[in-house]
Order: C-alpha cells, then structure tokens, then sequence
C-alpha cells in the first residue's frame, strides 16, 4: 500500500530536525503494554513521572486506557498532532509503526525495541526497511535497540527512556553506544550530583548518528561539555570535520570520548612499515586527537574532567597550587601534577611570608603548602585566601585527611566560600576567582564534607592524582581549542600521470621504478634517477650526473633488496659502477632466480640528513590514512609514529609532526642541524593526496625520507607501494 | 468442522486471552499490531488453541504466525 505523508504545515516547522527529538510538543508511545515491569509499560511510565510537559499518548491496541489515560488502538486515532513517537513494539512490527508515523505527519521516532542489525541477517534487513522509510520522509530516527533519550531542560522534562530516574539538570551531555551503560552512568552521576542536560543512547544509530548529534549539542545553550561513548565507527571523516568545527572556533565545546577498543581480526603481517605501525587503535587516538575529541580510558576519567571543566571557571594556564594538611598526599599530587603536565610553581615570596606569619613553624609553606594534620578551618581559611591569590597559581588543589581534631564539614563550608559559591559570595569577593578542586581522601569520615563540596558545585576526587587528572583535561581541552581548524585543498599534480603507471601495474608491489614515477608525479622530492638495463648504460648516466652513486636492483618480487644484496652504495666511479652491476645481477638470478628483474635504478647519493618516515595505508574503519615518524630502522623499535586521516591540510600536517615525541631532533637538538619543516609538511600533503586519489594503493612507505639541510631539502631514499 | 467454524472458535480464544472485543477482529488482523498481544500472551494463545482444538501444535510454527487468518489455515491443517 502506498504511504502518503500529510503536508507539513509551515507552523509546525523546526528550527532544527533535533528539535523534535529532543523537545517535541507531544509524543505517542506505540506498542505500550499494561505490564508494569517491561519496556514498553515502563517507557509510559518514565515519560509521565518525570513530568513532561506536554501531552503523551498511549498507543496500546486493544486497551481502553493505560494508567488512567485514554489508549488509542493505532497513532493515526489520536485526533491531535503528534511530534515524537517513541515505538517499543516487537520489532518485527516496527516497521508498521514507522509506516504509521509517516502518515501521521511524525517528525521524529525513537525506536527502543531490540531485533535489529544486532541479531543478524533478518533483523538487519528489517532495519534497513525502517531506515529507509524515515530517510525518504524525514523522519529523525533515533536507534534502533536504544536506551532512549533524556532532555532535562524543566520546560520539556522529557525521560523517554527506560533508566529509572530521571538524572539532575546540568550542562553536560551523554552520547552513548551503548545502552547497558548508561543505566550504570546514570545511576553514578546522581550518587555524584552530576547533573546532565541531555542524554541520549543511540543504539544501531540507523539514522541520527554521534555526527548529528554532535552538529545539534554544538548550538544547544544549555549543554557545555559533551561526552561520548562509542564502540563502532561508521563515517569516520564526517565525524572529524564535526568535531573539529564543535571543539574550536567561537562557540566552542568541548568533547571527550571513551572509544572501546576492537582487537583487528586477523591482521595480516604487513611488509611495509606502515602496514606493521599502524594498529587500528593508534589510529583512533590520533584522528581524535586530530579532530580535537580529548579521548579517555575510562568512565570515571570521563566525568572527572567533564565536572572540572563545565562547574569551575576555566584556569588562565596550568600552574597549579596544593594545599594539604598531609605531606605524603602533597607529594603524591605533585609527582601526579607534573607527570601529566601541569606545572607547580614556587609560590612569591610574598605569598611565603605571609603564610610563614601564619601558620605554624613546622607548616610548609612552599607549594604545596602543607598546614599540617592538626590543622582546622581556621587555618586552612588563611592557607587558601593566599594560595589563591598569588599570581602565579591558575588552579587550586585542596587535600584534606581526616584526623582526629580536622572539623570537616567546617572546612568544606569554608572552601565553597572561598571559592565564590552561592554559599557565601561575600566572603569571596576579594578574591579572584579561579578553579578549585578538593580531594578529602577517605570515605565513610569524610562523607559529609564531600557531600557538601558537591552540592555547591566544587569537584571533588577521591585521590589526589584524578583531581591532576582532571585539571591536566582540561588543559588538553584549551590547547585544542588554541589549534586552527584543518582545511585540506586540493593540490597542483599530475593525476593522469600516476594514473598511467597504477593502471597497468598487477597487484601487488610496484618496481621502484613505477615507484618513483607515481611519486614524482604528485610533486615528492624524487632526485634523478634512471631504470638500466645494462652496465654500460648505469655508468652512462653516472657519468652524465655525477658520483657517487647508488645502485639497487628495481623488481615487484624483491621488496627487501638489502636481503638479497640488491643495493650498493658510494660507487665513485664508471668502473665501480659497471662492477657493481654485473656482481648484482649475478648475485640477484641465484637469490631470487623466480624474480622479474625490470633492470637496476642508479641515482645520486642522498647527503645524510634526519631520516624520516612518511607512510600510507588504507584502513578498513578510517580509510586512507598518512603515517609520519622519525624513521630509519629503528622506526619499527621505537614506534614513534603518529597518524591522519588523508587528505589532509597544512595545519593537519605540523600536528602531526610536532606530535611526534622526536619532534624536537628537527628542531636542531644537540648540535643536529634544524630542519626546515614546509618541505616536510609539503611530502605528508601531497602523499595523502595521492592515497585519496587512488584506491588501489593499499600500502605506501618512504623510508627514508631524508631531510637534508637547504638548499637540498627533503629527498626521497627509498619507496613501496603497494597495491591491491 | 469447516474453515467457518474454525474461525468462529479462533475468535473467540482470541477474546478470552486478550480480553478484547470480537469487533476488533478481523482475518488480516495482526497479533502484536491490531490486537496488542503481549509476549506472554502469544504463549497463552498457542495453549489456549490446543486445548480449543484437542490438538499439539509445534511451539516455533505456531509462534512463527503473525495473523489471525494465518492461525485459522495453521489449526485447520493440523485438522484435517
């Protein structure tokens, strides 16, 4: 039967296609039971307690009412319009109700139920059915098998979802893959007073994805930091570009994500470096941090920088000041402190002297400052007004061990003053405000005090060391924020050149030859070379060019000349030449007689200079992808590589040099000659344009690629492709 | 017993179990979508036919029926 769909009549329309989602004006409930305990009871239920605003409308075939309210056989008999429906039919019915929606006029769906692309074959294709349906009639379509979504703002209360409370409003938002997590996310938030202003499980994200969510939290106005759980990435690029444009630029916000790993199936041995480096999840963690998505390990880590960043105001720099009423803890803090970054400097002099007229002779007074164990509010007042007034602190950390005589509530009462809470602004107008984290260490003692920190928005850590790790998060967000947005553009190459050379190769390795050509014709340094056949010819062309020179054996069958003899360097002369080419020749035929020998490539020496790696493979899950390290044959030891997704642009392109933990070896260090960058930059542009360009190259890796000092530059030593 | 009759008894079950009206009943009637079984409830209906009818039916067949028209063809072959 055909489906038409209703005009949308011009009042009805959204700023946003979100917007239905998250704020409709009314929602129906289709497929709601009168069982209390399953989904699709509960789900009516959840929407009612938490007191939507709107109307909700059961869909309930076959009831009179649902908990006291009017049921309706099928959506189409609710007399009025209907914004969201949130369907927890089986799923095999699912697609009737989408059909329904479509003819209802329905902006948005939310699809709870279970039996989709998760369960297989049949449940895939059903999926698509109902993906399809709501692409062609643009429908918004959250899930399927989702949790549900969560808007907090108290003019929609909306808890479409079957968590069992709804979660405190705050400024942060939930994105989630995963819905038994976020039952569990929910559940530790509310313990921690974390409050959320939107929270969404996407399930098989068959039609909103992570990406549009990310597009539409950008632009929300109560949302100030999102946080994101993902175990499967689809659209790799589109989700860089979004994320790079949320997390810079003006209106930026911040985002950071738990990514769960997957172990590569079957990965096959790679020949070529980049093939062996470039583990999947060392790929994830440089797109993202590329794209500016701060990624974490953990739930905990996720919420202890989300907490820090969206309740305390933001640090002017990562100077941090300790006060402690325990040594060892201040100790601790501030190996933690360093080790991720921050720095903890020596307090004025004074800042020293007036804590030193203070507090007790046996107090500490440098930083941290450390009051002593008998200290009580009293003493940890006069400690904090001075550390945080010194100029040369941009964030406080508060440790507090409960002795005997430490009045902790007292304490933590002074703290939200001083901080500038609601509690007691008065108290704090002096003081300039800057962000404060506490960490009463304990648990049953120091339950009162922490609960009181929480409630007036100061964020407290169990141990020392999160608090660092939190601050430390927060720096990693401002520095992104400080980074330009990546614009690759197009480059001046010669595509059908390349093209020439790739369309007849087989599959498998081009000769160095082929090699070279490719390379060349997308604008690499390649230094002259020439493809001989005969001894004569080697010497020929060395004598026309000049010595000395290298020789190497150029065949798809022999990757590892150096294995077969197949190179030879420093040759000075045309005799040495002629020599070296007949001794390899002979030497190659017994190695490696099953071998194609297209010939032997002689070229100049390369003067020495760093040796670098410039790479490219096509990735399964990120697509063609450039590899940058400090190269050579320890490149494979060290893995000091780093990687983006390709094309990339100029800013793209310094990132990734400078991320490398050798970068400072091309800065000049220790009496090595500093390196000019533009020319380095220009190789990583132009080979992942190459790789985006051309599909058939499954691998490529230039090692070395020697960076000479001026006027020579960046040269090419020595090249693989691979093709598939 | 002729295809009517069974019918006739079908809907019947069908109204006890579900507790809905005959008016709601219709031979492409859905289950799950026109009439609102419930998981629990489509378990019920199976047995409830069995006893209906004096007849074992295959648990994943019978549960694999999706509509009212398809149940009466489902016990009348069984019937026959």
């Amino acid at each position: 039967m055909a489906i038409t769909a209703p005009p949308r009549s011009a009042e009805r329309h959204r700023a946003h296609p979100l917007d239905a989602v998250f704020s409709p004006r009314s929602i129906a409930v289709v497929g709601v039971t009168a069982t209390p305990g399953t989904v699709p009871y509960d789900i009516f239920h959840n929407i009612r307690q938490a007191g939507f605003v709107g109307p909700v409308f059961p869909v309930a075939p076959g009831k009179r009412e649902i908990d006291g309210v009017p049921a309706y056989r099928y959506l189409l008999d609710i007399p009025d319009a209907v914004d969201l429906a949130v369907i927890v039919f089986p799923a095999e019915v699912v697609d009737r109700a989408i059909d329904h929606c479509v003819r209802k006029g329905v902006q948005a769906a939310i699809v709870i139920s279970a039996g989709f692309r998760e369960i297989g074959p049949v449940g895939l294709k059903r999926e698509q059915r109902i993906q399809a349906l709501c692409a062609e009639h643009g429908i918004a379509l959250v899930g399927p098998n989702c949790l549900g979504v969560i808007n907090t703002d108290p003019a929609v209360r909306l808890n479409a979802s079957f968590a069992r409370k709804m979660p405190h409003t705050g400024r942060i938002a939930f994105l989630s893959q995963s819905g038994a997590l976020c039952t569990a996310v929910l559940d530790y938030a509310r313990e921690k007073q974390i409050g959320f202003s939107k929270f969404v499980s996407f399930g098989n994200k068959a039609g909103v994805t992570e990406v549009e969510l990310l597009e539409y939290l950008h632009h929300d106005a109560r949302t100030e930091v999102i946080l994101l759980y993902l175990e499967e990435l689809r659209d790799v690029r589109r989700l860089m570009e979004t994320a790079q444009r949320v997390t810079r630029g003006e209106l930026a916000k911040p985002i950071l994500a738990i990514k769960a790993g997957r172990t590569p199936q079957g990965a096959a041995a790679a020949a070529s470096h980049t093939g062996s480096l470039a583990a999947e999840d060392a790929i994830c963690d440089a797109v993202f941090r590329e794209a500016g998505i701060v990624r974490v390990d953990s739930i905990d880590e996720l919420f202890n920088i989300a907490v820090m960043y969206a309740q305390q105001p933001l640090p002017a720099g990562p100077r941090l000041g300790i006060v402690t009423n325990a040594g060892g803890p201040g100790v601790m803090a501030a190996d933690a402190a360093v080790r991720l970054g921050l720095e903890l400097p020596p307090l004025a002099s004074s800042t020293q002297q007036a804590l030193r007229g203070v507090l007790p002779a046996t107090a500490n007074v440098k930083n941290p400052v450390d009051v002593i164990g008998d200290a009580r509010a009293d003493r940890y007042d006069v400690a904090l007004r001075h550390v945080l007034a010194d100029p040369a602190v941009d964030q406080v950390l508060v440790i507090l061990t409960p002795q005997s005589m430490t009045d902790i509530a007292a304490i933590a009462a002074r703290i939200c003053q001083l901080a500038g809470s609601e509690e007691g602004p008065k108290a704090s107008q002096a003081l300039p405000r800057k962000p404060l984290a506490c960490s009463f260490m304990g648990a049953e003692d120091v339950a009162e005090g922490v609960r009181i920190l929480q409630q007036a928005g100061i964020p407290h850590y169990i141990l020392p060391e999160w608090a660092c790790r939190a601050m430390a998060g927060v720096q990693q967000i401002l520095r992104v924020r400080q980074e330009a947005i990546d614009q690759p553009r197009p480059l001046a190459v010669d595509r059908q050149a390349a093209r020439h050379v790739l369309a007849s190769a087989p599959a498998g390795y081009l000769t160095e030859d082929e090699a070279l050509q490719v390379l060349s014709a997308y604008g690499l340094p390649v230094p002259p070379w020439h493809l001989c056949r005969t001894p004569d010819e080697a010497a020929a062309w060395a004598e026309a060019h000049g010595y000395p020179v290298t020789l190497r054996v150029a065949s798809r069958h022999i990757v590892h000349k150096s294995e077969v003899h197949g190179v030879a360097l420093d040759l000075r002369d045309a005799a040495e030449v002629r020599q070296a080419f007949q001794a390899m020749e002979r030497r190659v035929a017994v190695a490696r007689p099953d071998a194609h020998i297209a010939g032997f490539i002689v070229r100049r020496m390369i003067p020495s200079g760093h040796e670098l790696i410039v790479g490219a493979k096509r990735d399964a899950v990120f697509g063609p992808v450039v590899m940058f390290g400090l190269g050579g044959v320890l490149v494979e030891l060290f893995g000091d590589v780093t990687f983006a997704l390709a094309p990339l642009g100029p800013a793209a392109a310094q990132r990734m040099i400078r991320r490398v933990r050798a970068a400072r070896l091309l800065e000049g260090f220790r009496g090595q000659p500093r390196a000019d960058l533009e020319p380095i930059v220009q190789c990583i542009l132009r080979i992942g344009q190459l790789v985006a360009d051309f599909p058939r190259i499954a691998e490529l890796d230039i090692n070395p690629l020697l960076a000479c000092p001026p006027p020579i530059g960046c040269q090419v030593a020595d090249v693989r492709i691979r093709l598939a | 017993m002729n295809r009517e009759e069974i019918e006739q008894r079908v809907k019947k079950v069908i109204c006890r179990v579900l507790k809905i009206d005959q008016s709601m009943i219709e031979p492409s009637s859905h289950f799950v979508f026109d009439l609102g079984a419930e998981s629990t409830q489509s378990v019920e209906l199976v047995a409830a036919f069995e006893q209906e009818f004096g007849i074992e039916l295959e648990d994943d067949a019978a549960l694999a029926v999706k509509t009212v028209g398809e149940a009466v063809d489902f016990i009348a072959e069984r019937l026959a």
